[in-house]
C-alpha cells in the first residue's frame, strides 16, 4: 500500500514536470516596431478574469496593454519586446497558487506582475515576493499600507481611501443624513468600511445601511428602508444589474436623492444599466462618481488614450470607457515605471531593478519630468536623472510602496467622459484620519 | 527548475487534501451509498473555523474582514476544531437530510442545503467577512521551522501525505471492521440488513460525521497552506470534481481513488493551464466543467464501480446452512470466510463476469441471497 | 407595519414564479419519478430565449411562448435520449438523481459557454403600477400573477376532467398496470415531459420578466426554491404545489422585509426542514413505497 500511494505521488511530480516541457503561455505581443534580436520579455498579469471579482481582469487588461503598446512603440526595453502573459486567479486564492506558480515556474523571461487583487492579494505576494519578483499590486486592502515586502509596490490608494473622499464630498455640499447601499459582492464589500468611516470621521449621520444581495428579483424592502429614513444622499457600490434594480424601483417608488458612486461604479457594466433605469437625466443630475488619481490633460494621459485605442481588441469594448478609469491609469504607469526603472538600471532583472523603481519616480533637484516611456528611454540615454509623470499623475511612493494620490469627483456623459466637478486631496484625506 | 519546486508541492499539497476528501466522500458513497451532494461545505466549515481560531479576535476596528469565533490558538488545535466543525455540521445536517426518506430525495435536499449555505455566507459579512471571504492566516510554525517558503512547501507537502497515511489507515480499518460490513449491508440490501437487526439511519449518520469531520481536517489543512478563503473556493460543483474522481477511480474502493484523484483534480484540472489561451477568459474553465459533467455521466453509464471497483467480499454458506450476508451482525461473522483479501484469489475477475450493480436497491426486490452465492 | 403589509404583496409575485416551476417540476416527478435536478439550468435556458427574443425585437408574450417551447423541446429531448437510456441500463433512482446533476452542470456551462460568462440585461417594460393600499404591483408582475394562476387551472382542469389526465394519474399511480388496461404509456409520458418542459421554460422567462436580468447561473439560484414547493406540496400535485409556493413566497419576503435578505431563502428552506421533520406520513413514506423510474 505504501508503495503504491508514493508511485501515485511520484506520478504526480513526474507529470508536473513532463508538463514543463510542453509549456505554453498565453502571450500576446504587438509586433510594432520590433527591430532587436534580443528575445521578448514577459509582465504577467495575475487578476481574477472570471468569477465574481472578473471586472479586475478587465481593468487590468486594460492598463497593461495600452502600456505594453507605448513601450513596444518605443522600441521596447533595453532591446527586449515586451509581451503579456495573462493568468486568471478565478478570485479563488486555492486556484491562484497553483496559477501563479506555473506562472513563475514556466516563464523564465518573466520580469514582472500586475495584479495580485484583493482576495488572492494575501496569498500571491509572499509568493512573489519570496521570487524576487516585481508585482504591481491592486490589493486594497489597508493593511499594505505598512508592507514590509521588498518587491511589493502599490498605485492605487488603500479602499478606505475612496470611501473617506465621499464622505468629504458629502461634507462639503452640507450633507449630514447618509445612506450606504452596498452589495454583498466582494468589491463592494472591500469599499464598504472606508465608507463608513469617513462617515463616521465628518460626523455625519449614517441613516441606513443597506445590504444587496445580487441577483434578487426585486429590493422594494430595501428600497423602503433607504426612503423611510430620508437620506440627503446614497454611497453606493454594487453590480450593474443589483444597482440598475434598486435605483429604478426607488424612482418608482418615491424619489430619487444625489447618488455618490465609489470607484468600482465607474465601469460601462455598472453606469449603462443604471442610466437606463433611472433615465439619462436624471443620472446626469443625482450621480456623481468619486474616483482616484488626478485625471488632468497631460501628455502621460495622452499617450495612455493611444494605447487604449491602439489595443482596443484587448480591452473590453467600448474602448472609451477606460479613459478616465482610475484603475486602469495606475495599472498602465505601473508596467511603465517597471520599464523605466530596467532602462535607469540597465537590467531586466527584477532583483536588480527593483531598487531603481524609487530613481525614476521621486522628485528631486535637477531630475527631468517625462510623461512618456519614450521620453524617459531617451532622457536616460542622454545621462539624464528623471522622475515619470504618470497618466494618473506624479508617482509618489511613499517608504512602504505605497502611492497614495488626489481624489476626484466627476459626472459623467452618456459615453463615459468625464466632467471633473472638484478635487479631493491627498492632503485632506490624510488630514481626516 | 528551481521555480518548479514551488508548483509541484502545491500539487503535492492538493493531491493530499483531494485524497482526504475522496476517502471522506467514497465512506459515505462507496460504503454507505449516501449520495453527499453538500460535501464541499464540510470542507469549508473546516477551512473557516481553522482560519477564524488563529486570526486572533475580531476587533472591528481595522475591519477590513469581520468572521466568528475569533481566537488565537496554538497549533494543531484548529486542525483538531476543523474536524470537530465538520463533524457537527455533518451531525445537524445528517439529522434532517438523513432521515428514511428516498435517497433521491437525501441528494436534493443535500444540493440545496449546499447552495444555500454559499448564498448565505457570501451575503452575510458577520459571518465569515462574506464574499471577500478571509485572508492573511497564518502558516503554522512558520516562525519556529524558519525556513525559505520553498523548504516550508515541501515539509507542509510531507505533513498532509503523513496524515494521508493516517486517515488511509483508519478508514481501511474501519471499512473492513463489522461496522463496514454493516454500512455496505445496508447499501446494498436495507430491508434485509433491518430484519437482522441493523439501524440504517443511525449508521448512515455515523459514517455521515465521520465523513464530515475528514471533510473539516482536509479543509484546514487547505487553508493553513494557502492562507485565504473564501466563497470562490467552495462553489456547489466543486463536489463533484471529487465526485467524479470516486467514479472514475472506483467506488467502493479507496485505493482506487488515489488513481482517480490523480487522474481527475490534478492532471486534468492542471492541463489546461499549459494551453494557449483561447477564446474569451472562462472559456477553457466552462468546457473543463462541461467534461466533468459528462465524465460523471459516463462513469455512471459505463462502469458504475470505477476503473477500479471495490473487492467484493463474499459470503458463503456457514456451518450451519444458513445463508449470511457479509454485513450480518456480529454473530454471524464467525460463519462468514472472507476471500479476495489481499491473498491473491482473482476475486475483480470474477466479480467482473457477474452482471456488475447489485440488484436496485430501491426496488428491494428478493433473491439478494441468491446473487451472493452465486458468486462463491 | 407598512412595510410587511407590502411585503406580502411581493411575495404573491415571487409565489408565482415559484409555482409556475414547481408545478412543471412536480408533475414530471409525479410520473417519471426522475427528480430531475437540470431542471434549474433548462428554466436558465428559457430564461436566455427570452433575452434572445427580446434583443430580436420579439413581443414579450411570443417570447414567453417561446421560452415555454425551448424548455419542452430540451426536456423531452432529454427525457427520451439520455434519461431513457440510464432507465434501460437498470439505473436506480438514487444514481438516476447523479445523472441529472451531471446534466444540470453540462447545461449549466454549455449555457455560460455560449453566452461568454457575462450577465445580460433586459428592458421588458413593467407597465404602470397599481396601488392596492400598502401594497404596489407593476402591470409585468400582475400578468405574472394571472399567468401563475391560470397555468394552475389548466393543469387540474386537464387532470381532472380529461381523458389524458385520467391517464396520467392512473400511469402515476401504477403504471404496469396502466400499461396492462391499454393505456398508451409512451404517449402518456411524451406529454408529460413536453407540458413540464413548458412550464420550466415559462418559468424561466418570468423569471427574468421580474429580475431583468439573466446569466448561466439564474435557474440553479432558483432550483432550491422550486424544489422545496415541489417536495412541500406533495409529489405530483399542482395544487399542492401552488399552496407551498405560496407559503415559500410570503415567508420569503417577510424575512427579506425583516431585514436578512441574505437569510431569505434559508428560511424557505427552513420551512422544508420542518415539513420533512414533521410530516411522516408525507413525503417520508416514499422510501417504503415501492417505486421506479417511468421513463
Amino acid at each position: 500500500m505504501r508503495a503504491k500511494r508514493s508511485a501515485a505521488v511520484g506520478l504526480a511530480l513526474a507529470a508536473g514536470i513532463g508538463l514543463a516541457a510542453c509549456g505554453t503561455s498565453n502571450v500576446s505581443s504587438t509586433g510594432t516596431g520590433s527591430s532587436s534580436a534580443k528575445g521578448p520579455i514577459v509582465e504577467g498579469a495575475v487578476i481574477a478574469y472570471t468569477g465574481t471579482n472578473a471586472f479586475e481582469g478587465g481593468v487590468t487588461d486594460s492598463g497593461v496593454y495600452p502600456a505594453m503598446y507605448e513601450i513596444n512603440k518605443a522600441g521596447g526595453i533595453l532591446g527586449h519586446q515586451l509581451n503579456i502573459e495573462t493568468v486568471d486567479t478565478r478570485g479563488d486564492p486555492a486556484d491562484a497558487l497553483p496559477a501563479a506558480q506555473k506562472l513563475l515556474a514556466t516563464t523564465s523571461n518573466l520580469v514582472g506582475i500586475t495584479g495580485a487583487g484583493t482576495t488572492s492579494g494575501p496569498t500571491l505576494i509572499p509568493l512573489f515576493n519570496s521570487n524576487k519578483m516585481v508585482v504591481m499590486s491592486s490589493a486594497g486592502e489597508a493593511r499594505y499600507d505598512r508592507s514590509a515586502y521588498q518587491y511589493f509596490w502599490r498605485l492605487v490608494p488603500p479602499d478606505p481611501a475612496n470611501g473617506e473622499a465621499m464622505a468629504l464630498w458629502a461634507q462639503k455640499h452640507g450633507f449630514t443624513r447618509i445612506a450606504a447601499v452596498f452589495g454583498t459582492d466582494s468589491g463592494s464589500q472591500g469599499d464598504l468600511p472606508g465608507v463608513l468611516q469617513g462617515i463616521s470621521k465628518i460626523h455625519a449621520k449614517l441613516v441606513a445601511n443597506v445590504s444587496l444581495t445580487p441577483d434578487q428579483p426585486s429590493y422594494r424592502p430595501e428600497v423602503e428602508q433607504v426612503l423611510a429614513a430620508h437620506p440627503q444622499v446614497i454611497m453606493t457600490e454594487s453590480d450593474g444589474a443589483t444597482a440598475a434594480t434598486f435605483f429604478g424601483e426607488m424612482k418608482q417608488l418615491g424619489q430619487l436623492v444625489p447618488i455618490y458612486g465609489t470607484q468600482g461604479t465607474v465601469t460601462n457594466s455598472w453606469l449603462n444599466p443604471v442610466r437606463g433605469a433611472i433615465g439619462a437625466s436624471n443620472f446626469q443630475k443625482y450621480y456623481t462618481a468619486i474616483v482616484g488619481g488626478t485625471p488632468k490633460p497631460s501628455p502621460a494621459l495622452q499617450a495612455f488614450v493611444q494605447g487604449v485605442k491602439a489595443e482596443s481588441s484587448k480591452v473590453p469594448s467600448p474602448a472609451s470607457q477606460w479613459f478616465g478609469n482610475p484603475y486602469a491609469q495606475a495599472f498602465y504607469d505601473g508596467v511603465i515605471v517597471q520599464a523605466l526603472a530596467m532602462q535607469a538600471a540597465k537590467s531586466t532583472s527584477p532583483s536588480v531593478y527593483n531598487n531603481y523603481i524609487m530613481k525614476v519616480t521621486a522628485p528631486g533637484p535637477g531630475k527631468e519630468k517625462v510623461y512618456t516611456f519614450a521620453q524617459g528611454k531617451a532622457a536616460l540615454a542622454a545621462g539624464k536623472q528623471i522622475q515619470y509623470m504618470g497618466a494618473s499623475g506624479p508617482v509618489l511612493f511613499d517608504k512602504y510602496h505605497n502611492s497614495f494620490g488626489n481624489e476626484a469627483a466627476e459626472s459623467l456623459s452618456a459615453n463615459g467622459t468625464p466632467t471633473v466637478l472638484g478635487i479631493i486631496t491627498e492632503r485632506a484625506i490624510e488630514k481626516l484620519g | 527548475m528551481g521555480a518548479f519546486t514551488y508548483y509541484i508541492s502545491t500539487l503535492v499539497v492538493y493531491f493530499g487534501i483531494d485524497l482526504l476528501s475522496a476517502w471522506s466522500l467514497n465512506l459515505q458513497y462507496g460504503y454507505a451509498g449516501v449520495i453527499n451532494f453538500s460535501f464541499i461545505i464540510f470542507q469549508a466549515i473546516g477551512a473557516y473555523i481553522a482560519s477564524t481560531v488563529v486570526l486572533g479576535p475580531d476587533t472591528g476596528i481595522n475591519a477590513y474582514q469581520t468572521y466568528l469565533f475569533g481566537a488565537n490558538l496554538p497549533w494543531p488545535v484548529p486542525l483538531i476544531l476543523a474536524a470537530l466543525a465538520g463533524a457537527a455540521l455533518s451531525a445537524v445536517i445528517g439529522v434532517f437530510a438523513l432521515r428514511r426518506i428516498r435517497r433521491d430525495y437525501q441528494a436534493a435536499v443535500m444540493l440545496i442545503v449546499s447552495l444555500i449555505a454559499l448564498q448565505v455566507v457570501s451575503a452575510d459579512v458577520h459571518l465569515f467577512n462574506g464574499s471577500n471571504g478571509l485572508t492573511g492566516i497564518p502558516k503554522p510554525l512558520e516562525g519556529a521551522l524558519n525556513v525559505s517558503l520553498a523548504s516550508y512547501q515541501w515539509i507542509y507537502a510531507a505533513f498532509v501525505l503523513a496524515i494521508c497515511a493516517v486517515v488511509y489507515v483508519i478508514v481501511q480499518k474501519l471499512c473492513r471492521s463489522s461496522w463496514g460490513r454493516s454500512l455496505r449491508a445496508i447499501r446494498d440490501q436495507e430491508d434485509a440488513a433491518i430484519s437482522i437487526g441493523l439501524n440504517p439511519t443511525l449508521l448512515r449518520l455515523e459514517v455521515f460525521i465521520l465523513g464530515g469531520a475528514i471533510a473539516g481536517l482536509s479543509g484546514g489543512l487547505l487553508v493553513e497552506f494557502i492562507g485565504a478563503w473564501s466563497p470562490g473556493a467552495w462553489g456547489y460543483a466543486e463536489t463533484f470534481v471529487i465526485f467524479t474522481a470516486v467514479l472514475v477511480g472506483g467506488v467502493g474502493n479507496n485505493r482506487g481513488v488515489i488513481l482517480g484523484i490523480f487522474l481527475v483534480p490534478i492532471l486534468f484540472l492542471e492541463l489546461p493551464r499549459f494551453l494557449p489561451a483561447f477564446g474569451y477568459p472562462g472559456l477553457i474553465d466552462a468546457i473543463e466543467w462541461m467534461v466533468i459533467g459528462a465524465l460523471w455521466m459516463l462513469g455512471l453509464l459505463v462502469r458504475p464501480r470505477g476503473l477500479i471497483p471495490e473487492r467484493r467480499f463474499v459470503a458463503v454458506r456457514g456451518g450451519s446452512g444458513a445463508i449470511a450476508f457479509d454485513g450480518a451482525a456480529p454473530g454471524f461473522f464467525g460463519r462468514l470466510l472472507m476471500v479476495g483479501r489481499g491473498d491473491g484469489v482473482p476475486m475483480r475477475r470474477r466479480a467482473a463476469t457477474v452482471a456488475q450493480p447489485a440488484p436496485p436497491a430501491d426496488k428491494a426486490t428478493a433473491g439478494s441471497a441468491s446473487e451472493r452465492t452465486e458468486l462463491s | 407595519m407598512h412595510l410587511f403589509v407590502q411585503s406580502l404583496g411581493f411575495g404573491v409575485v415571487t409565489a408565482s414564479i415559484i409555482a409556475i416551476g414547481a408545478m412543471g417540476f412536480t408533475l414530471q416527478f409525479g410520473l417519471t419519478n426522475v427528480l430531475n435536478l437540470s431542471f434549474g439550468s433548462l428554466m436558465t435556458v428559457g430564461g436566455f430565449v427570452a433575452y434572445l427574443a427580446e434583443s430580436a425585437g420579439i413581443n414579450v408574450w411570443i417570447g414567453l411562448v417561446l421560452g415555454g417551447l425551448a424548455g419542452a423541446a430540451s426536456t423531452l429531448i432529454i427525457g427520451k435520449t439520455i434519461f431513457k437510456v440510464y432507465a434501460r441500463r437498470g439505473t436506480r433512482l438514487f444514481e438516476m438523481v447523479m445523472v441529472t446533476l451531471a446534466l444540470a452542470l453540462i447545461i449549466e456551462y454549455a449555457v455560460d459557454a455560449i453566452s461568454r460568462d457575462q450577465i445580460y440585461q433586459l428592458t421588458f417594460p413593467q407597465g404602470t403600477t397599481f396601488n392596492v393600499g400598502a401594497i404596489s404591483i407593476t402591470a409585468a408582475q400582475l400578468a405574472i400573477v394571472i399567468i401563475g394562476i391560470g397555468i394552475f387551472i389548466a393543469l387540474e382542469v386537464m387532470l381532472k376532467m380529461t381523458r389524458l389526465g385520467k391517464a396520467l394519474r392512473a400511469m402515476a399511480v401504477d403504471p404496469s398496470l396502466a400499461r396492462s388496461c391499454g393505456i398508451p404509456t409512451d404517449r402518456i409520458i411524451n406529454t408529460t415531459w413536453l407540458v413540464s418542459g413548458f412550464l420550466c421554460g415559462v418559468a424561466g422567462v418570468v423569471f427574468v420578466i421580474n429580475a431583468l436580468s439573466v446569466d448561466s447561473y439564474t435557474g440553479t439560484l432558483f432550483l432550491p426554491s422550486v424544489l422545496a414547493a415541489a417536495i412541500l406540496g406533495g409529489v405530483g400535485s399542482p395544487g399542492g404545489a401552488l399552496v407551498a409556493s405560496l407559503v415559500l413566497g410570503v415567508v420569503t419576503e417577510l424575512v427579506a422585509a425583516a431585514g436578512g435578505s441574505a437569510y431569505s431563502t434559508v428560511a424557505a428552506f427552513g420551512v422544508l426542514v420542518v415539513v420533512l421533520l414533521s410530516r411522516p406520513s408525507g413525503v417520508l413514506t416514499a422510501a417504503s413505497r415501492k417505486v421506479e423510474l417511468t421513463v
